[in-house]
């Protein structure tokens, strides 16, 4: 099905595949847009402290920076229609496709398939949010085992899904402030104009501190993981991060007597 | 070995990244609920607002203000100048403090308040005349003083200011006097000293008046009787009567040695001869026979 | 004694000899012989500081600069100065207003000025409630620059282009003629300030706490400069409105600012969508536009919508964030002590979740 081997062997050491290359373009045009129009955004929010104007200048100036926000804004929202057309194509071929040939394709079913894909929140990430909070707290000795995505990758993956909607459409309100005051009242822009610079504030002040700390920050990222690169992760992340899927993909490679204990808290990285 | 150093940085970087979260945490704030510089500047705002008397809402304002400034942006020249409530014309330039003088640390900039009729000249003259130039003469019998320029920034001696000639003669053309809009601003002052085992030392040198700089220091923790006495003794040198006008704006041997300050000679015979002086022939005849004998007048 | 002695000998003027080979065309008396001295000043009997310096560089950088000082300051005849009355500033002064024989006075515009709501009295010749909060010329003006600019081959630039004023100077030869010309339409031709200057005239007042108590207004101000408009020219934008843009009916005098509850006014009720569409602006808007809320307080009363979409976004990015940074936290010191447990559990490998 995929064109991608589970893993690969570069310099004798395993590597485990994550994300395919057109998903890795995919997230190099969400970051480069979202770091744009940040960059041209805050000066904005923010235009009465002294770093503003220097910044805002060096991103084109009062002429120039508008146009380039409104054109990552608007590559920011093609990418979101794109990716939302992406997963659906996979979904229906990999989902209804599978039902269809089996035959089984009622409503429950195609329910049942939707919460079996890989990013959509399930039990099992409700039992690893309790499970983190007993480690967090001293009452297990071990982190939760995540699968191939993570409740907190969802998370990641998930905010984009309740902030572009959110921004996306407020934004364009505010750009096509004219033609839209043909049928809608005047004070949608008020709230347009609030939806749109606080969840950008909320978007940033997240990404900047938790999805960097998930790639940056954290010991065994520092100073930066490769994954968006390569699409590749090293035993030792699958092993940090995602136990239950390397147990998994060590069995299903027939690979049983070769797994490793799971390990934590960063110390055991080679680094 | 090796492994404990790793541990080490390890459990060190750890920290260091908790520390940073606690920092994020604090930096999100005022982001996500406000602004502490708003904030502050409304504090001050509202305690300007229960000040009762006119002076007490002076003196708030002035606190919280400190130094005003203003801002023109004229699109191919940005003018940053001293902001004064209620005033007019351009200031256009700021002044630089006098560090070398102790007695401004008190008295500040603009001193002169008794002589209504002359008060703004002396204050004039306080712009590039340390204190003790006027205020404090040499005993009967002992020498005269020594007069020097010393650096508004630092206090210590200078020779004559390198702007001194440029600057006076700086109002013959249009073009000089743009670039020295600021007549007198030489960034100096002159200043009575003594010359002692023939090295030059101003009256205000820095050892000489540190029991000055202790007092200011030391103020809020004297006595009641103490503060009085040791007020006495700091202002003991000063004379009753100050240096009157026509010591220097005279041509036979003027107080100040205007040539030797390095005034250039067309500026010295406009100082003590012609305009300055007719000017105060002319008002000591008209208007008030006391009017230039500051200290000596009352109203 | 001395005053009656003083009156009757009010010479007008002093004449000095010869001094400087440079007075500026308006010093003919050489006040400036005194008052270019940085440090003629005084602080007078209220402990306001007055500073009696002209900076002649920046005095011949304005419209003011053919001006005589005693055209403005007519009652100072002798040295030293009397106490003087405030300049008027609707008083003649020497220039003819070239479009008739009068001579020029700011009369018109004081004139427009009692018309607006920033006029002491009201229209039944009342006076106002706390009258002295009225604003005079100086209030709002500083002594006024030129702001010029030039355009040569379409580009347009700030400042005298040499290239574009020798356009002017091949006919007007005489003295300054083609500068002043050249300077004061070119300077007219936009507006005369900085709109962020001209906010920091209005925020001198409604920006005081006191002042906005007394007179039952909003923070305007501040509330403007949360808007789109007073960021943009916050970073240094021209293009979008300051105070006046909106509070000025299109074509009106600056000075006739009306009050909101007023008919003739450009923020009442049914004039707004009017002031937004001017042509400038947004005119190809429909008239919808002016629901939009400027000054907006974020006050629950007032303002319910904003209040609570202010409250619950506040809210939910305290939520996120501060979870999430507990999370960090937590698993950061987690990692200090990796192995400890209150709870032993058997096996390091056991259970799967």
């Amino acid at each position: 099905m995929s064109k991608y081997d589970p893993i690969v062997y570069q310099d004798g050491k395993r590597l485990f595949y994550r994300f395919s290359a057109h998903q890795r373009v995919q997230h190099v045009i969400l970051f480069s847009s979202v770091i744009i129009l940040a960059l041209t955004g805050f000066p904005l929010r923010h235009a009465e402290e002294p770093w503003a104007k220097p910044l805002y200048h060096f991103m084109g100036g009062p002429e120039l920076a508008p146009l380039i926000h409104h054109a990552a804004g608007s590559v920011l929202l093609a990418l979101f229609v794109y990716h939302t057309i992406y997963w659906m194509a996979l979904f229906y071929k990999n989902h209804i496709g599978k039902l269809k040939r089996e035959n089984r394709v009622t409503p429950v079913n195609i329910i049942k398939e939707f919460f079996s894909q890989e990013m959509v929140p399930n039990k099992k990430d409700l039992m690893d949010i309790i499970h983190l909070w007993k480690y967090l707290l001293y009452f297990s000795k071990r982190p939760p085992r995540h699968e191939k995505m993570s409740w907190r990758e969802k998370f990641d993956y998930f905010a984009p899904y309740w902030g572009i909607p959110i921004l996306g459409p407020a934004g364009v309100a505010l750009w096509w402030r004219d033609e839209f005051s043909h049928f809608m009242p005047g004070i949608v822009l008020n709230a347009a104009y609030i939806m749109h610079t606080d969840e950008a504030l909320l978007a940033v002040l997240f990404l900047f501190f938790v999805h960097w700390y998930n790639v940056h920050y954290a010991p065994e990222k520092f100073p930066a993981a490769t994954v968006w690169l390569t699409g590749y992760l090293t035993e030792d992340e699958m092993i940090h991060e995602h136990y239950a899927q390397y147990v998994r993909v060590m069995i299903e490679q027939g690979l049983e007597d070769q797994i490793k204990p799971q390990h934590f808290g960063g110390e055991e990285y080679e680094w | 070995m090796v492994k404990f150093i790793k541990k080490v940085i390890f459990k060190l970087y750890v920290i260091f990244l908790m520390g940073f979260t606690v920092w994020y945490g604090y930096f999100m704030y005022p982001l996500i609920f406000g602004f502490e510089g708003k904030e502050k500047a409304e504090a001050s705002l509202m305690e300007l607002g229960k000040a009762g008397t006119d002076k007490e809402r002076m003196f708030v304002k002035l606190i919280a203000e400190k130094e005003q400034t203003k801002k023109t942006d004229l699109g191919y020249r940005v003018i940053d100048q001293p902001y004064i409530e209620g005033r007019f014309h351009n200031i256009g330039i700021s002044v630089e403090p006098d560090n070398g003088s102790i007695c401004v640390r008190c008295h500040g900039n603009v001193p002169h308040d008794h002589s209504k009729e002359i008060r703004s000249f002396l204050n004039m003259h306080a712009f590039y005349l340390g204190c003790e130039s006027c205020h404090i003469m040499p005993g009967k019998d002992a020498p005269a003083w020594e007069f020097r320029w010393y650096k508004k920034s630092t206090g210590e001696v200078t020779d004559n200011p390198v702007a001194l000639v440029e600057i006076e003669d700086s109002y013959k053309t249009a073009e000089s006097m743009r670039k020295y809009p600021m007549y007198g601003n030489y960034g100096a002052k002159i200043a009575p000293g003594k010359i002692k085992n023939g090295t030059f030392t101003f009256l205000h040198d820095k050892n000489d008046m540190a029991f000055v700089n202790r007092y200011i220091v030391e103020q809020d923790h004297l006595g009641p009787e103490q503060k009085s006495q040791m007020k006495r003794v700091i202002h003991d040198s000063v004379s009753k009567k100050p240096l009157q006008c026509d010591r220097c704006h005279q041509k036979k041997s003027p107080y100040l040695p205007f040539a030797k300050l390095g005034y250039p000679l067309r500026r010295v015979s406009e100082l003590t001869d012609t305009s300055v002086v007719g000017m105060i022939r002319k008002y000591k005849e008209f208007y008030i026979p006391n009017f230039l004998t500051p200290g000596g007048i009352k109203d | 004694m001395y005053k009656q002695l003083l009156a009757k000998l009010i010479i007008a003027i002093v004449c000095f000899y010869g001094f400087g080979d440079y007075s500026y065309a308006g010093d003919e008396l050489n006040c400036v012989l005194c008052h270019k001295f940085r440090g003629l000043s005084r602080i007078d009997k209220d402990g306001k500081f007055r500073l009696f310096y002209i900076n002649q560089e920046l005095f011949d950088s304005g419209p003011h600069r053919r001006n005589k000082c005693k055209d403005c300051h007519t009652d100072i005849n002798k040295i030293p100065h009397d106490p003087a009355k405030k300049v008027d500033c609707t008083q003649e002064c020497h220039m003819v207003e070239p479009s008739s024989t009068e001579k020029f006075s700011h009369k018109s515009v004081a004139k427009v000025l009692s018309k607006s709501v920033h006029s002491p009295v009201d229209k039944n010749g009342k006076e106002k409630k706390f009258k002295e909060d009225y604003p005079g010329c100086k209030d709002c003006h500083d002594q006024p620059f030129y702001r010029p600019f030039s355009i040569y081959k379409g580009q347009l630039k700030a400042g005298v282009s040499k290239r574009g004023i020798s356009r002017c100077k091949s006919c007007h030869t005489r003295g300054d003629f083609a500068e002043d010309f050249y300077e004061h339409v070119t300077t007219r031709l936009r507006k005369s300030r900085f709109p962020m200057e001209t906010i920091e005239a209005c925020a001198k007042c409604h920006q005081d706490k006191a002042f906005q108590e007394r007179h039952d207004l909003d923070d305007v101000v501040t509330t403007y400069k949360q808007t789109f408009h007073g960021k943009m020219i916050a970073l240094g934008s021209e293009r979008t409105p300051d105070c006046l843009d909106c509070h000025v009916v299109e074509g009106e005098n600056t000075h006739l600012i009306e009050a909101q509850d007023v008919p003739t006014s450009a923020v009442y009720k049914t004039n707004v969508q009017a002031t937004c569409r001017t042509e400038e602006c947004h005119s190809k808007a429909s008239a919808k536009l002016a629901g939009f809320q400027t000054h907006v307080t974020y006050d629950r009363e007032k303002y319910p919508l904003q209040f609570y979409m202010l409250v619950g976004f506040k809210a939910l990015m305290a939520f996120v964030l501060y979870f999430f940074l507990l999370l960090i936290f937590l698993e950061l010191l987690r990692r200090l002590f990796p192995g400890f447990s209150f709870f032993k559990e058997k096996n390091n490998n056991s259970g799967d979740n």
